[in-house]
């Protein structure tokens, strides 16, 4: 990796994302997993003789939104085609897809910086929040699930024709840390438009990567490389990290690169050779003659319009801007639709949604993870702020309460009583327990007298050994300073 | 007189009256089929004692309860086979039932008899059947045509009322012609294809062969309409065609295509259509010549289409799911290569392989995609003509049955015959052939009635007045 | 344009099929008559013809659920089935 600030290498992703709906993308079997083999299943997925698709007009539908969400430009009139190859996880031996007229062209993703992987937040590189384009979004049918034994395989076509969108991007990513991010923002924002649950390590969102290396400044390409078994984000991350650094170490050597079809191995962190490509495929596209052509003009753009999400990037700034929460924070919150809607729950009644964020982020978080199933009552949160600012108890006697909050969820309020905490504010009380202390420690009396400022804390620590650490500490200092200069 | 000599509309006449029962027709027609089937061959598989026992349940007050229908083996019925006349489909049960197979089951319709085909009906002769040829009730020497053959033999021979046949190039009225029938195929997006196996999807068709245009119409009402299974159904609302037919052809505009009419073409067809236009003229339609200037492409375009689309519709006979599978495959590729290289016959596999080059990389823009340019082209001759006329009337083939055997060695030459009966597959307007006379040596020659796309009742109206004018529909076949 | 140099037994593998020396000798010289056949079409001008203009909307499906196939229909056609997984000889990448 010495010399690796002479080399820079050109990324492209095309990620599959499973949409989320009730039924396949070509029949009314159910769209779900974990059923049992072969259940959900009919003479459409199963490619029976005589069968033909009926398209899931959702479907179409959330990949319209998640083109508007990413700024593509919807065809008015899309068509779907027939990709020709012979596999037997794929019922027909061709699988309906798009070609010539996708749903969606052109877009882009917006890198967050705080979507880096941790260590990489504060470079140059995170801090850039480039911006890189999509080529396309279409609509297909997934394939079937097999598995593998000794002599044959066995299929499970339950999730053969299930609706799968491909987001292809340009070959505009740089590094392995862009690569983390790209896909950690396409997932903030499939998230916010609830089109997919796009976890990888379910297999919601698949991904394929195709990498080279160039020499900086240089404008060709080099050969591409396609990486495949990349199961979680940061698993691309490595691939990308050992594959980047394998095609240098190769071009300085002087080998060439084979074009060919690499297998990440993440146990042993390293890539290797799955198949070359001699030949390219030939898919033999054309125009799906049994679906007449998609006209998303009349209605169903609109709709998809009409469910337009407020995006991360809109939101942050929003949550930055109204709510005076923290880059980090806004970000965080973005990318966590459920517990962003707790957080904005929580905030709503109260002028305090900073510390209201800073409860729920840095305390609430930690204890429980899951705020969409937490006893706790998001409006706690902002009687507590309340409860604070308002000088009701203080900070530390706030911590309290927060720890009996998680402990017994129930009103801020009632804690405070139950737990004796109610900070004493009331002038004439407070007032007899600095009358109090003046007359117990004549001689700190005589030192804050004789300049020395510090002997009135002495008074103060009387007052609140009185008072069970309950009185308002701004205030006894207000009342014993205008006693003592009486 | 047996019942196996009725009409669907005479037997529903008696049905309800209670002159007779439905078993009664059954029983009839097995009669038939004793005597008959073994030199015919119409079918490739019959449950007569499944038919009667649905004879029994059958429901009157239903429009088509109780009357039989022979199906055209390329159509699932649950449970039941579903060949497409191939190896491949070997030992095959459908699990579901076709839209129009339910749909004539709602009606209240029987099903005897599943007839032979072309393999996957690709074929105009019926010779391209796996499970043996059938032999035209005309003259058992020559061919019934294709590749509704089986259906059509039926019908003619009578061994069934009526049948259910597929048209993707010709296949309903080509046959039917040879076999002096009545076949329709209905405008593209007509009646449903769900569960009709694919051929050609842009042109595939299901339609009815019938004795007379009357039954026609009566299965046409109970078939179409809109389907949600199929994508390309139109979304128009049910008709009953046919209702009231006037019996009179006054004041139509009558086509004649004049690419249709060429110097060398059979005789005895020409002089029987020529006789037949001039019919129409005698009893106040007018006859005026159009163009249909793109008819020499069409062979071309057709066969590239079609074969381009059944190589992607063949591909899911692989012997996984279902059907043949070659016996102990060594490897995944020998299964697909084993399975279907036994199980297709020859003129699929060569239809498999024009439509697999065609589409192939480098190819397809001067094969696949020129067609589809020029199929664009042909639909405008036709919507063209039909600013002109009502109907066009053609032959429905150059020429009546040829003897079997002959041009099995000469696929472009048995192509080329098809000329008449593609351009309406492609341009997707319906269609439909009829009897309108017969050859000295006694072989039916069929009238080709072209319709405006969604035009049927204009043309079953017509069709109707000529039929019930002659009485060739009445004819017997002596076989 | 000329009539393109058909190679039967390369197509006949894109799909799937294993032919006899017989049936490539004779599919080449039946191909190449028909292909011959379908190059007329290189001399209609079609460099205006209008796109086909789709129809209306069709009717799309509604994302509700419909019964599917028992597993025992499902798997009722297949030659070779175990645990309700349908089975083929391995697949290896
Ligand atoms: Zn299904």
């Amino acid at each position: 990796m010495s010399s690796s600030g002479n080399w820079e290498a050109v990324i492209g992703l095309e990620v599959h994302v499973q949409l989320r709906t009730q039924t396949k993308m070509f029949c009314g079997c159910i769209n779900q997993y974990g059923g049992a083999p072969n259940s959900q299943v009919c003479p459409v997925c199963l490619g029976m003789p005589g069968s033909l698709p009926a398209p899931n007009e959702e479907a179409i539908r959330r990949t319209i939104l998640t083109g508007l969400m990413f700024g593509c430009r919807i065809a008015n009139v899309a068509r779907f085609d027939r990709k020709n190859y012979f596999y037997p996880d794929m019922p027909k031996n061709y699988q309906i897809s798009q070609f010539d007229d996708p749903l969606c062209a052109g877009g882009a993703v917006g890198l967050d910086p705080f979507l880096f992987p941790k260590d990489l937040q504060e470079t140059d590189e995170a801090k850039a929040k480039r911006s890189i384009r999509l080529t396309r979004i279409h609509l297909e049918e997934d394939v079937a699930k097999s598995f593998h034994y000794e002599e044959r395989s066995g299929i499970d076509f339950n999730r053969a024709g299930t609706p799968l969108m491909e987001i292809v991007s340009e070959a505009d990513l740089r590094t392995a840390g862009e690569a983390f991010a790209f896909l950690g923002s396409l997932r903030q924002v499939l998230l916010s438009g609830n089109v997919s649950d796009a976890d990888m390590e379910k297999g919601q969102m698949r991904c394929d990567v195709n990498v080279s290396v160039r020499p900086v400044g240089q404008k060709e390409f080099g050969t591409k490389v396609e990486l495949k078994n990349l199961n979680s984000i940061s698993g691309v991350r490595r691939a990308l990290v050992y594959e980047i650094a394998r095609q240098i170490a190769a071009v300085e050597k002087g080998e060439a690169i084979q074009h060919e079809t690499r297998r990440w191995d993440d146990e042993a962190g390293a890539t290797f050779t799955m198949r070359t490509k001699e030949k390219a495929h030939d898919y033999r596209y054309f125009p799906e003659p049994d679906l007449l052509p998609v006209r998303t003009d009349q209605g169903l753009r609109a709709a998809a319009e009409s469910g337009l999400p407020e995006l991360p990037a809109a939101l942050q700034d929003r949550l930055m801007r109204e709510n005076g929460v923290t880059a980090y924070q806004a970000s965080v919150l973005a990318a966590d639709r459920i517990l962003c809607t707790y957080y904005e729950k929580a905030a709503l009644g109260t002028q305090h949604k900073a510390v209201v964020a800073n409860w729920i982020l840095n305390d609430f978080l930690a204890t429980q993870p899951e705020p969409a199933s937490s006893p706790v009552r998001p409006e706690f949160f902002g009687e507590l702020a309340d409860l604070v600012a308002g000088g009701t108890i203080n900070s530390a006697q706030a911590k309290k309460v927060f720890a009996e909050l998680m402990a017994n969820p129930s009103s801020p309020k009632a804690l405070v009583e139950k737990l004796g905490l109610a900070q004493i504010s009331d002038a004439s009380a407070l007032g007899v327990y600095c009358d109090e202390a003046i007359a117990a420690n004549p001689r700190s009396v005589e030192d804050y007298r004789a300049g020395k400022g510090n002997a009135i804390n002495a008074l103060k620590g009387f007052v609140m050994k009185k008072s069970q650490g309950k009185a308002n500490p701004a205030q006894v200092d207000e009342i014993l300073k205008a006693k003592l200069s009486a | 007189m047996s019942l196996a000599h009725e009409t669907l509309a005479s037997l529903r006449r008696r049905l309800v009256a209670k002159e007779i029962h439905p078993r009664d027709i059954i029983k009839d027609l097995l009669a038939q089929i004793d005597a008959r089937e073994k030199t015919v061959h119409a079918f490739t598989h019959l449950d007569g004692q499944a038919a009667l026992a649905t004879a029994e349940k059958a429901d009157l007050s239903l429009p088509l309860g109780g009357l039989p229908i022979a199906l055209k083996d390329n159509l699932n019925a649950l449970g039941d086979p579903c060949t497409c006349s191939s190896k491949i489909l070997e030992g095959y049960r459908a699990p579901y039932d076709a839209t129009a197979v339910a749909r004539l089951r709602q009606a209240g319709a029987l099903f005897l008899g599943r007839t032979n085909m072309d393999e996957f009906a690709m074929g105009s002769s019926t010779e391209n059947s796996a499970l043996g040829v059938t032999r035209n009730p005309w003259d058992s020497t020559r061919i019934p045509g294709g590749s509704s053959g089986g259906s059509a033999a039926a019908v003619a021979g009578r061994l069934a009322i009526a049948a259910l046949g597929s048209d993707t190039g010709g296949s309903i009225r080509q046959p039917a012609a040879l076999c002096g029938c009545v076949g329709l195929k209905p405008t593209y997006g007509r009646i449903s294809r769900y569960g009709l196996v694919a051929f050609a999807s842009s042109l595939d068709q299901i339609g009815p062969l019938t004795r007379t245009v009357e039954d026609s119409a009566l299965l046409l009402s109970a078939l179409a309409g809109h389907d949600p299974r199929d994508n390309t159904t139109d979304l128009r609302k049910p008709e009953t065609f046919l209702a009231k037919p006037t019996g009179s052809v006054k004041g139509l505009r009558i086509g004649l295509p004049k690419e249709y009419f060429l110097p060398g073409m059979n005789a005895e067809t020409e002089a029987s259509i020529r006789s037949a236009a001039s019919w129409f003229e005698k009893n106040g339609a007018t006859l005026v010549e159009v163009s249909l200037p793109h008819t020499p492409a069409a062979i071309a375009v057709y066969y590239i289409l079609a074969t381009a689309e059944a190589s992607a519709n063949l591909a899911r006979f692989d012997g996984v799911r279902y059907g043949r599978r070659a016996v102990d495959p060594k490897d995944l590729l020998d299964l697909y290569q084993r399975t279907r290289s036994e199980g297709f016959g020859p003129e699929v596999k060569r239809r498999i392989i024009l439509g697999t080059f065609v589409l192939s990389q480098g190819y397809s823009d001067a094969f696949y995609r020129k067609a589809q340019k020029v199929r664009g082209l042909l639909r405008q001759d036709f919507e063209s003509a039909f600013t002109k006329c009502d109907l066009l009337l053609t032959p429905t083939s150059p020429e009546p049955a040829f003897p079997l055997g002959e041009r099995t060695q000469d696929p472009l030459k048995m192509y080329l015959a098809d000329v008449f009966t593609i351009s309406t597959n492609l341009a997707g307007n319906g269609a439909i052939s009829l009897p309108c006379g017969f050859t000295k040596s006694n072989l039916p020659i069929g009238l080709q009635l072209i319709g405006p796309r969604f035009g049927e009742e204009t043309m079953l109206g017509a069709a109707h007045a000529f039929e019930q004018a002659h009485d060739f529909w009445k004819r017997m076949p002596p076989v | 344009m000329s009539v393109p140099k058909l190679n039967v037994a390369d197509v006949a593998g894109l799909a799937r099929l294993s032919l006899t020396p017989d049936e490539t000798t004779k599919f080449s010289s039946q191909l190449s008559q028909i292909l011959a056949h379908m190059e007329t079409l290189g001399q209609i001008g079609t460099g205006d013809v209008p796109e086909v203009v789709p129809p209306a909307q069709p009717a799309l499906r509604k994302d509700i659920p419909t019964p599917s196939l028992t597993v025992e229909a499902a798997l009722s056609n297949a030659p070779a089935q175990s645990n309700d997984l349908i089975l083929v000889p391995k697949i290896v990448e």
